[in-house]
Formats: C-alpha cells, sequence, structure tokens
C-alpha cells in the first residue's frame, strides 16, 4: 500500500458517479476527499508507534424546496453512492424549509499543484525509519534522547456540482519534529514542507540538540512582565490563535471579533495575510464550498484591513468571498488557512542583544482563549525558556505560564526576524518570524 | 465482520508477525445543529474500516483500510508488517504484552430509546423550540445540538479473541451567547463544548430538559455583560460538577495515563509528573478526593465490554482517599510493571492505533452538598461551566476560567460575577479539597474533544464528579 494519491479525472469520476444518482431537480454539492498518511513516532531514541491509512471520503450535500441534507461517508463499497444520496435525501426531505446555502457556481479560479510533491507521497517505511534513526542517532552520541514523529503523505480534493462546479486539487505534506530530552531539561524543533526533500533532518537534530544541551538545570524566575523573543513556532501559534479567535467574517457579524476596521491596533511593522500562494504551506487553491481562495492582507502595517469571508458572510456583510470556507453548511464561518507574517530584518542573535532583561522562549504549550474580544490567551512555554540579561542568554528557566492579549503584544514590536519557517496550522499552515516583543505578562 | 477479521489476521501471521489484532469498524453519526431559529445543519455520517495491528520482530506495526476484500485485506496486513518491520530497525525494546485471557463475547450499550428510531423531524422540532426560548433582547447568538453515534466493532486476536461491541451514544446541549458594550458573555446547558453526551439512547436527552433551561441561560448570559469583574485574591472555591469533571480530566486523568511517563507523548502531549516511585506513597490529594477510573459506570462515554485490545471493563482506584493508587495502562505498558492491563486502549476509529484513553475519570461522591459548601464558606467564589482551560505538559500548572461565578459572602451568594479565573498546581490543589458533595448531586459527565496521539484521536470519555469545595485558591478576573 503506497500513499500515492489519485489522479484528478479519478476523483472527479468518482464526485461525477455520485451526482449522477441525484434526483432532478435537486442541486447538489459532491466533495470527495482522499488522505494516505503515514507517521512513524519515536520515544526515548526508538520507533514505539508506526502506522499508515489510506481514508477516502465522500460528502453529499443537496438543496430542494428550500430543504437542505448533508451525508458524509468513510466507505469504498461500490454502492456508496447509492447510499449517501439515499440518506442525505432522506435528510432533506426530514428538514425544516429555510433558506439553505446553496452551492456555489465556478468562479473561474484555476487549480493549482503548488502544494502537491510526488517524491513526498512515495516515501517508504523504510526511508522514514532511516530518517528517525538519525535523528535518535545524533541525540544519543550526545547523551539525550530523542522523541517526535516524521509523517509524510497526502490529501487529494475533487469538488463538482450541479451547478459546473468542477475543481481538484491534492497536496503533500512532510513534517518532522523532534525534541530531545537531557538528564533535566528538553528542546523542541520542527520542519514542515511539502516536498519531502526540503525537510533538513540534520539541521534540526543540531538546533534541537544544541538547544537541549542549553535547557538543563532551569531554575524558577519570578512570574511578572518581560521583553520576549520568541521563535517561530511560538509566533505561529500566537497568530493561529489570532485567526480562530477573530480573523472571520462571522466572528465579525456575531460581535465576537476584536477587528476594527481602519484603526491602528499593532505596530506599524505588523503586517500579517492569508496568502494561499506560498508553496511552503502546501496550499489548496480552493475552499470548502469549491471558491478559490484569494491572498488576502488583514492587518496592513498594524492597521485592521480585512478578514476573510465565505458566502454565508458575503451575503450578510456584502464582501465578497475570499475562499476561505469551511464545509457548508457550518456555523462556525470561515477561518484564514494560510496566515503569513511579513518579515523584517533581525535575526534571534539580534533580537537577544537588543534585550535588556527578557525571555527566550522555543515553544507554546496549551494555549488556550480567554477572551475574544481582548485577544486574551493563557498557555504555558515549554521545551527551552531562557532568561536574557544585558543583550545575553544567561541561563534556562522553568516552564511559565503567560495570559497576555495578542493584539497588545503585537502593539509593542521591537523587531521581526528576516527568515520565516513554515508551521502546521488548525487548518492549513502558517509562516512565521522571530519576533521580539516589548511586553509579554507571566502568571505562574 | 468475522470473515473480514479472519482474512486480515491470517494473512498478517502468514507475512511474518508474531502477534496481530484487527478491529473492524461500522460506525454511524447523525447530529443536527440549529442557530438563530434556523436549521443550520443536518448530518449523517458513515465509517466503515478496518485497523490491522502487528508485531513482527518485537516491533509495532499498524495499517488502515477501507478495502475489505481478499486482496485489499492481505494488501494492508503485509503493509501493516512492513512497517513493524521499519520500526524493528530503531526500536529500544522488544514490545512485551501483559496477558490477558481469549474471550469470546458480546456487549451492548442498554439503552431505553434508539437515538437512531427518534423522527428526525421530532428532533428539529425541540431544538427550534428552545431556541425560541433563548430569544431574548442581547442575545445575538443561538445554538442547540444534538447527536446520536453507534459504533460497531468486531475485534479479533491470533490470541483467539472475538469480541463484537455496539456502543451507542447520545448527546445535546444549547448555548446563548450575549453582546453588548464591548463585552461578549455565553452560557451554556448542560455543559460547554456543545453538548453533554453519554453511552445511553434518547432518554438521556429527555432527561436534560433542555426546554426548561433555554431562558435560564439566556438570561444568565444577558446578565453577566453588565456583571461586575470576579472579584481576585486568594479565597475559597466551589466548583460545579461540570467543572469539577474537566478539573479531574485534565489533572487527574492525563497525568495518570501510563504511556505519558513512559515518554510515548514527550513531543506532543506531554508526559506526567506522576513517576512510578509515587505509586502508593504520593499524597495526590486530601482524604476527601478517590478518583476511580471506571469503564463499568452507567451512562460513561468510557464504558464498554472490553477495550480495544480485547481487555474486559474494569474499575481501578487512581486515587484513594487522597493517595496515588494506579496508572490508566495498556497490555504493553502493563507488562513492564509485572501487571495485568487496566483495559484503558482505545482508538478513535478504525484507521487510528489504540492507544491508552481514559474511561470514565469518577470523582467519588463525598457527603457534604453545593448548599451547606455555601453555607459553611466565609469568603469565595462558586463557579459554574467551563470556559478556558490550560495545563502544561506535566499536568502540574494549571488555568481554567468559567463561564459565570458567583461571589460568596458569609454563607451565601450575593453576587454573578464575570470573566472569573483561577490556577493553581495540582498536588497543592487538590490536597486544599475539603469537600465532595454526595450521591444525590453526582453526575456522570461526557467530553467529547480529549485529543491525543500523532496522528490525532479524539475521544470521547467520562467524568463522574459533583460540585466540589478547595480551599487558599488563586482566583481573578480575565
Amino acid at each position: 500500500m503506497s500513499t500515492e494519491s489519485r489522479s484528478h479525472d479519478e476523483m472527479l469520476a468518482l464526485g461525477d458517479a455520485v451526482l449522477a444518482r441525484v434526483p432532478a431537480g435537486t442541486e447538489a454539492e459532491v466533495t470527495v476527499t482522499e488522505s494516505a498518511m503515514a507517521l512513524t513516532r519515536f520515544a526515548n531514541s526508538g520507533i514505539h508507534q508506526n502506522v499508515a491509512d489510506r481514508t477516502l471520503r465522500l460528502r453529499l450535500r443537496l438543496v430542494r424546496d428550500g430543504r437542505s441534507g448533508v451525508a458524509e461517508m468513510q466507505v469504498a463499497s461500490d454502492d456508496a453512492g447509492d447510499a449517501l444520496v439515499k440518506s442525505a435525501e432522506a435528510i432533506r426531505s426530514h428538514s425544516p424549509s429555510g433558506e439553505p446555502v446553496k452551492p456555489i457556481s465556478p468562479d473561474g479560479g484555476a487549480d493549482t499543484e503548488a502544494g502537491y510533491c510526488e517524491r513526498t507521497a512515495l516515501v517508504t517505511p523504510e526511508e522514514r525509519a532511516d530518517t528517525v534513526a538519525a535523528i535518535c542517532a545524533g541525540a544519543d552520541s550526545l547523551g539525550q534522547k530523542a522523541f517526535g514523529t516524521f509523517e509524510t503523505g497526502g490529501t487529494s480534493i475533487a469538488m463538482v456540482s450541479t451547478t459546473g462546479l468542477r475543481r481538484a486539487a491534492r497536496h503533500t505534506v512532510a513534517e518532522l519534529i523532534a525534541v530531545c530530552r537531557g538528564a533535566d531539561g528538553s528542546a523542541y524543533g520542527a520542519r514542515h514542507a511539502s516536498d519531502v526533500s526540503h525537510i533538513d533532518a540534520v539541521a534540526l537534530i543540531a538546533e534541537v540538540t544544541e538547544r537541549c544541551a542549553r535547557n538543563q538545570g532551569a531554575d524558577a524566575t519570578e512570574p511578572g512582565t518581560y521583553e520576549v523573543v520568541l521563535s517561530p513556532y511560538a509566533v505561529a501559534e500566537m497568530l493561529q490563535y489570532l485567526g480562530l479567535m477573530g480573523l472571520g467574517g462571522l466572528a465579525v457579524a456575531e460581535h465576537r471579533s476584536f477587528m476594527r476596521f481602519g484603526e491602528r491596533l499593532m505596530s506599524e511593522s505588523v503586517t500579517i495575510s492569508d496568502d494561499v500562494r506560498r508553496p511552503e504551506l502546501a496550499p489548496f487553491p480552493f475552499d470548502g464550498e469549491g471558491s478559490t481562495t484569494r491572498p488576502v492582507t488583514i492587518i496592513d502595517h498594524g492597521v485592521c484591513a480585512a478578514v476573510v469571508h465565505d458566502s454565508v458572510t458575503e451575503a450578510r456583510s456584502g464582501e465578497p468571498t475570499t475562499g476561505h470556507s469551511l464545509a457548508q453548511p457550518n456555523s462556525e464561518g470561515p477561518f484564514p488557512r494560510y496566515l503569513c507574517m511579513e518579515n523584517g530584518s533581525g535575526d534571534d542573535a539580534s533580537m537577544v542583544a537588543a534585550c535588556t532583561r527578557g525571555l527566550l522562549i522555543t515553544r507554546f504549550w496549551y494555549v488556550r482563549p480567554v477572551h475574544p474580544l481582548t485577544t486574551s490567551i493563557t498557555g504555558m512555554t515549554r521545551d527551552g525558556t531562557f532568561l536574557i540579561e544585558d543583550g545575553r542568554v544567561v541561563r534556562p528557566v522553568r516552564d511559565l505560564r503567560f495570559t497576555q492579549s495578542i493584539v497588545d503584544s503585537l502593539a509593542d514590536v521591537r523587531s521581526i526576524g528576516a527568515e520565516r519557517r513554515a508551521c502546521r496550522g488548525y487548518f492549513g499552515a502558517t509562516l512565521a518570524p522571530w519576533l521580539h516583543l516589548g511586553h509579554f505578562t507571566f502568571s505562574s | 465482520m468475522r470473515d473480514i477479521a479472519d482474512v486480515a489476521l491470517d494473512a498478517s501471521v502468514v507475512a511474518g508477525a508474531t502477534y496481530a489484532d484487527c478491529r473492524v469498524v461500522d460506525q454511524r453519526m447523525q447530529s443536527v445543529l440549529v442557530k438563530n431559529g434556523r436549521v443550520n445543519s443536518v448530518t449523517d455520517f458513515e465509517d466503515t474500516g478496518v485497523g490491522i495491528r502487528v508485531i513482527v520482530d518485537g516491533a509495532w506495526g499498524f495499517c488502515g483500510t477501507q478495502r475489505t476484500d481478499r486482496a485489499g485485506l492481505e494488501d494492508a496486513a503485509r503493509f501493516a508488517v512492513r512497517i513493524a518491520r521499519a520500526s524493528a530497525r530503531t526500536a529500544v525494546a522488544r514490545v512485551r504484552l501483559a496477558p490477558t485471557p481469549a474471550v469470546t463475547a458480546t456487549y451492548v450499550t442498554p439503552v431505553s430509546i434508539d437515538p437512531f428510531d427518534v423522527p428526525l423531524d421530532r428532533k428539529i422540532e425541540l431544538l427550534l423550540a428552545v431556541d425560541a426560548s433563548m430569544d431574548i433582547p442581547s442575545v445575538t447568538t443561538r445554538q442547540g445540538s444534538l447527536a446520536a453515534v453507534r459504533h460497531h466493532q468486531f475485534f479479533a486476536s491470533t490470541e483467539g479473541s472475538r469480541i463484537t461491541q455496539t456502543i451507542i451514544e447520545t448527546g445535546g446541549g444549547i448555548d446563548a451567547t450575549a453582546t453588548g458594550d464591548g463585552e461578549v458573555q455565553s452560557r451554556s446547558f448542560p455543559n460547554s463544548f456543545g453538548r453533554q453526551q453519554l453511552t445511553a439512547g434518547w432518554e438521556a436527552v429527555l432527561a436534560m430538559d433542555l426546554a426548561g433551561n433555554g431562558r435560564r441561560i439566556a438570561e444568565e448570559a444577558v446578565a453577566l455583560l453588565s456583571a461586575d469583574l470576579c472579584p481576585a485574591g486568594t479565597m475559597t472555591l466551589i466548583l460545579d460538577a461540570t467543572q469539577a469533571a474537566l478539573q479531574v480530566h485534565e489533572s487527574c486523568g492525563h497525568p495518570t495515563e501510563l504511556d505519558r511517563v513512559l515518554g510515548f507523548e514527550a513531543a506532543f502531549a506531554g508526559t506526567s509528573f506522576l513517576m512510578p516511585e509515587m505509586l502508593g506513597s504520593f499524597r495526590y490529594g486530601s482524604e476527601a478526593v478517590t478518583i476511580s477510573a471506571d469503564a463499568t459506570s452507567p451512562g460513561g462515554l468510557g464504558t464498554f465490554g472490553y477495550d480495544d485490545e480485547g481487555v474486559a471493563a474494569q474499575r481501578t482506584l487512581l486515587i484513594d482517599g487522597g493517595l496515588f493508587t494506579g496508572y490508566l495502562t495498556s497490555r504493553e505498558t502493563a507488562a513492564g510493571f509485572d501487571q495485568p492491563s487496566g483495559g484503558t486502549v482505545r482508538a478513535e476509529s478504525w484507521n487510528r492505533l489504540p492507544i491508552i484513553r481514559m474511561t470514565n475519570i469518577n470523582l467519588e461522591p463525598g457527603t457534604s452538598s453545593l448548599e451547606e459548601m455555601i453555607a459553611t464558606t466565609e469568603r469565595g467564589v462558586y463557579l459554574e461551566t467551563n470556559r478556558s482551560w490550560s495545563i502544561d505538559d506535566r499536568r502540574l500548572n494549571f488555568q481554567f476560567g468559567t463561564q459565570a461565578g458567583w461571589e460568596i459572602r458569609d454563607g451565601r451568594r450575593v453576587r454573578l460575577v464575570r470573566n472569573p479565573l483561577y490556577s493553581g498546581r495540582t498536588p497543592e490543589f487538590w490536597n486544599s479539597c475539603d469537600a465532595v458533595a454526595g450521591a444525590s448531586e453526582w453526575k456522570m459527565f461526557g467530553v467529547i474533544n480529549c485529543g491525543k496521539g500523532e496522528p490525532g484521536q479524539l475521544m470521547h470519555v467520562g467524568h463522574g464528579a459533583a460540585p466540589c469545595r478547595f480551599r487558599n485558591v488563586a482566583v481573578r478576573p480575565a
């Protein structure tokens, strides 16, 4: 069983086969998703879990007489199409009449292969094991133990509808995550790419073992407000929560968003966009209702510029869809998928050098919203937190809990890194730089 | 299903497996969501496939497939074996499994009313009626949902077990969100995160009395908009049963997972502060605190006949009168301690590897009552319904926020307060527990979004809990 995906034609044919069974006069949208993923997991410098699966999912949305029904199936049987139509129709016919979300018409957008790499789709269990072995050997040679995952695989999506929609795209993802643990401390690092050949395991293990060696015997430091130098891993997490809390059109319509259009809420150096054009984020060219995903500048030099939309928030707000819909219908609204923070000219060394007293943070953990309107989040630091004094990293410190408004912290940006790293996101991926912030509040 | 499993197991052995098990899964879920007076979505989801897990050369391999024809199953079994051989090249130690008897058994969740037999229009009618009851000024978002799950599974192993299980879950819940004056406040019932769910039939929804609570939570959401901020300071904290359940989940359930202790989750979900040498001697909590892992609790989302390794459901004490006494274990992790498995291994679906998961992690009932706890509190807060939750990777440093709070002065609730947060460290917190309400206020709750494992798995787990009281807790507003 390889992780190679079906061709676009094969995926579209599966969708067409379902569409052909839909009763005449009924509007229908079919989504075919196939994922073929494999993941090798290691702990204590050895592989302890190692899995692969191929999953085909068919989703049918029917709309007729103001009634809507959705059925989904993860099955590979020949009669799946009949069963799917029967199930969706049973739901549709029992639903009350209203104004359901209808399948969209084609918008002329092109389907690209920007996020697909055949090399990634064809990685074997032996190749993953060899990479893991190299990671483990790198850790062992320094008296550390390695933990983490190496995941490779791809997802294909095809959409067809009675309104003429006909889209197909696929992407691949390779992600290598390593945590190294010494006698009294740990460190984290990760690489995420569409093309597995861009995953540099040697560089990763060098980064993580060096950080782990420095992060031994951490002492406590007083909670309080510090300057912080955040790695791209931490910045990506922060951006993703900003997206979850308030960068969608429905959050604005329901008064849950912090966005105040036209107002400067962040430092002038901060520009945040959702950019489907970045191939390193393994982008899909269309969203959950088949709309072409377009680049959106969300924060423009610190000013609230726009949020992402789907067809529902388009109807509600008059702002055109940006192609960021989840599968319709849904109650959550649209979300950003490919958040990117524009880079600056700094690097981690210059940020540390410019820091009077602060914390160098590798990673955030268990981040959760505290209040959506203030963009207050809480979470912990993890796997490498260091005290900076007078421009130097002086010692590792124990992990701290922070409770901090994201917007407030991004209103006090001292420096943004030149290099950016692709990190996995909740709906897609995020491109994040190093960041030096003037204040960040730690409570315990 | 039996034939499918036999083919998969035979092919695994032929390919070189020294052990194999197979789960043939057929799952159906129906969900109904009503939002702001309209049916937002009605979805029916069916999921069918086969998960094959093997040991070869002392190492694990797993492959999930939707193909149930002989060629497809043999292909998947061979691939699982190939994966295991790759694992063996970098394995630390040969996998050893704690012995478990081979069984042939059937288990079905006892239900009075099959939730799939309830007509769809009746479900929609209920939700629309509740939605209307929440339609008051300042409430900008009203939402209600119902869900039904039927998880049918056949488990077979090369050790001879053949187990058929049908787990039925039914759930429902409502939320009201009010906005105004730069504030947004939500109230949920019976629990947050969408719904309360149990292994039960439609009778569970009828017992919730959603219709009787819609107006109340809507009014509370509106009242919270103008409520005073939660007071700050070190004070007495009383948790309602829903928040107590989540507190148990995060600070007692997860740290007692033995795979975390052994580092299996070190790169993702985290480890644990509970080292094996602490078993039997570590004072986890006060004498008021007894916590069980009970896969036999009626109605819990962790209630089943056998786990996904074919080990019978059981009840064990994790914390007994405050003393740390046990872990959640699998056959692999228990073998390292020469113990039998605790039977706590489950997979989200056919395409995921079974791993240690909470069953029903229950705070056993005490002898107090909510009324008595409030009456005997001089200064403190009573908090209801989770809004925010976070805990560190060793499960020590936590912070929770709830939707609503009431300040307590001299034994009485004196005012509603908004945006409450409380924080602490796990052992100190549970050692400050001086009262747990009795059986009459003890309820079973379901958590339907417990994340763990890579690839990620969302598991349904249960928590029986009652209101409980803690002294000297750091409380403040968000």
